[in-house]
């Protein structure tokens, strides 16, 4: 038996069916030669969604490749980063576990096709941005609430190219959570320099975008 | 590693519907699964992910029919998929505001504004804050409301949970995975939980439980450190040093959008009759949020049946 249950493969199969338009690439990068638990169960992970649809595909890349990596805008290692030919910089660092696998397969959902569930007001003043907008979403696997925040980070990066949204795994991440003094989640920290706690509406998550721009 | 396959979200693109549920918990999607089989156009808002509160609760071990237990993301997970199957619309929106003076009532929501003929109100409740010194300024700095959230946080460190009902000893059980030691700090002079829990934390040798003590403050520099208690017999004050501090002592009712408009209780429970309507013609509620004697999943789903059904009635009664 694979890692996602019989019964949530045929659930899945008939949403990509349903939902994907276009192909999806998921890059996994990792570092070379790791054959960590976490690293070998990304990876049987992404082989087994790719696996579910002819629409998508996985590529396997190398952390180490500094052209590549900083051509992805990625700068922590493991990554995967779904792309298409929709703009967007929907990014997990960390393997999408528990709760977060739902933001994962809504992220490929989105790349796949021209969704977009975010209010008019909001989706207005995401364009007016014209600055670069890093958001990192920390999350833990067992945190319900943490999903909704991060697929709002990558839904802004949806309509807007400067914004890079990030599932960040706090665990996994250890240094980078106590630097920004994670302890709660979802943690949200904008350019490095506005950090909130919890999935906030569209609206306050645009208002503190705006904060970290002034 | 586990991997959470949710509901995804469909959109419709109605603003209209007979039914609107706010709250996608189990009271709220079984209403949703009877409105469904009545072919009653029904939408569920539900702010954070389809179960509501319940899939936050690790095992669920006293809801019939699962002889192990079922983890409370699987059964939110389900109960989504039998919503949707019978047709309900769930949609990842937080309601606003709630206009019930005029029919259709108006519903604002994060993402839009909708209209509906009848409202299931099934928001659930939140946990109370001790409302003490230092609780606002340490919140997400060492004070969690949310265990499977952050347990992982405190590995190896001592934690104090507060209140010994049955959330407050299961989750202390599911922390003792993760923290050195865990103290419970117990109003009461005894635990209010299932007997069957209170087993178990005998048998864990990281959980203390401290009854007849109240938490007085929360103190630290940049994070909590500190929790000081009060022996509430002997008066004596005693301070703890801890990284971490859960915070179980109780609930409140998420009655924001109607408690100007629909009556409450004297604890803030929505009032309804044995039919579940509330004071307001074509509203319902059910589940946690109502004034009812026992907060479980077994008595939401039958509040939830219950529910659909009567707004089945009231619907065709109107007609």
């Amino acid at each position: 038996m694979g890692l996602i249950s019989e019964d949530d493969r045929e659930y899945l199969k008939t949403e990509f069916n349903r939902n994907l338009k276009r192909a999806v690439k998921l890059l996994y990068f990792r570092k070379d030669k790791d054959e960590s638990e976490y690293s070998e169960q990304t990876k049987e992970l992404l082989e087994e969604v790719v696996a579910l649809s002819d629409n998508l595909s996985l590529a396997l890349k190398d952390c180490d490749d500094a052209d590549e990596t900083k051509s992805e805008g990625l700068d922590l290692c493991p990554s995967i980063k779904v792309k298409s030919e929709r703009s967007g910089f929907i990014n997990f660092y960390g393997i999408p576990a528990g709760h977060e696998f739902a933001s994962f397969v809504e992220a490929i959902n989105d790349m796949g096709s021209d969704n977009l569930s975010l209010p008019d007001d909001v989706v207005e003043g995401l364009r007016e941005i014209n600055k670069p907008v890093d958001i990192k979403v920390f999350i833990t696997h067992g945190c319900p609430y943490c999903a909704g925040a991060v697929r709002n980070a990558h839904q802004f990066s949806l309509v807007n190219e400067k914004i890079k949204g990030s599932m960040v795994d706090a665990n996994y991440f250890e240094e980078l959570s106590m630097k920004h003094q994670v302890s709660s989640v979802p943690h949200i920290v904008i350019n490095d320099k506005i950090d909130f706690v919890g999935n906030m509406p569209p609206k306050i998550f645009l208002d503190k975008i705006k904060e970290a721009l002034k | 590693m586990e991997f959470s396959v949710r509901k995804n979200e469909r959109s419709s693109g109605k603003k209209h519907f007979s039914a609107a549920v706010i709250g996608g918990g189990p009271a709220g999607l079984t209403a949703a699964v009877y409105l469904g089989r009545s072919k009653v156009g029904t939408v569920v808002f539900e702010k954070v992910i389809p179960g509501g509160y319940v899939v936050n609760v690790e095992k669920i071990e006293n809801y019939p029919g699962f002889v192990e237990g079922i983890s409370g993301e699987e059964l939110g997970k389900l109960y989504a998929r039998h919503a949707e199957r019978f047709g309900a619309e769930i949609r990842a929106e937080e309601v606003t505001k709630l206009t019930l003076n005029e029919v259709p009532f108006r519903i604002e929501t994060s993402h839009g504004s909708y209209t509906s003929d009848s409202l299931i109100l099934a928001t659930g409740t939140s946990n109370k804050k001790l409302g003490i010194p230092g609780e606002k300024e340490f919140t997400h700095k060492g004070i969690s409301f949310c265990a499977t959230c952050d347990a992982p946080f405190f590995e190896g460190e001592d934690v104090v949970v507060v209140g010994a009902g049955n959330s407050g000893v299961q989750e202390s059980l599911y922390i003792s995975r993760f923290a050195k030691h865990i103290t419970i700090i117990e109003f009461l002079d005894h635990s209010t939980a299932e007997p069957i829990l209170i087993d178990r934390l005998n048998e864990n040798e990281k959980i203390k439980l401290l009854t007849s003590h109240s938490v007085v403050s929360f103190k630290g520099e940049k994070f909590l450190s500190n929790v000081d208690i009060k022996d509430i017999k002997s008066g004596e004050l005693k301070n703890l040093k801890v990284k971490g501090v859960f915070i179980y002592a109780g609930e409140i009712p998420n009655n924001d959008l109607v408690k100007d408009t629909i009556k409450l209780d004297e604890k803030g429970f929505i009032v309804t009759d044995d039919r579940l309507r509330a004071s307001v013609k074509g509203i319902f509620a059910a589940g946690d949020v109502r004034n009812t004697p026992l907060r479980q999943v077994a008595t939401a789903i039958g509040d939830g049946a219950i529910a659909g059904h009567e707004v089945y009635k009231f619907l065709e009664e109107s007609k």
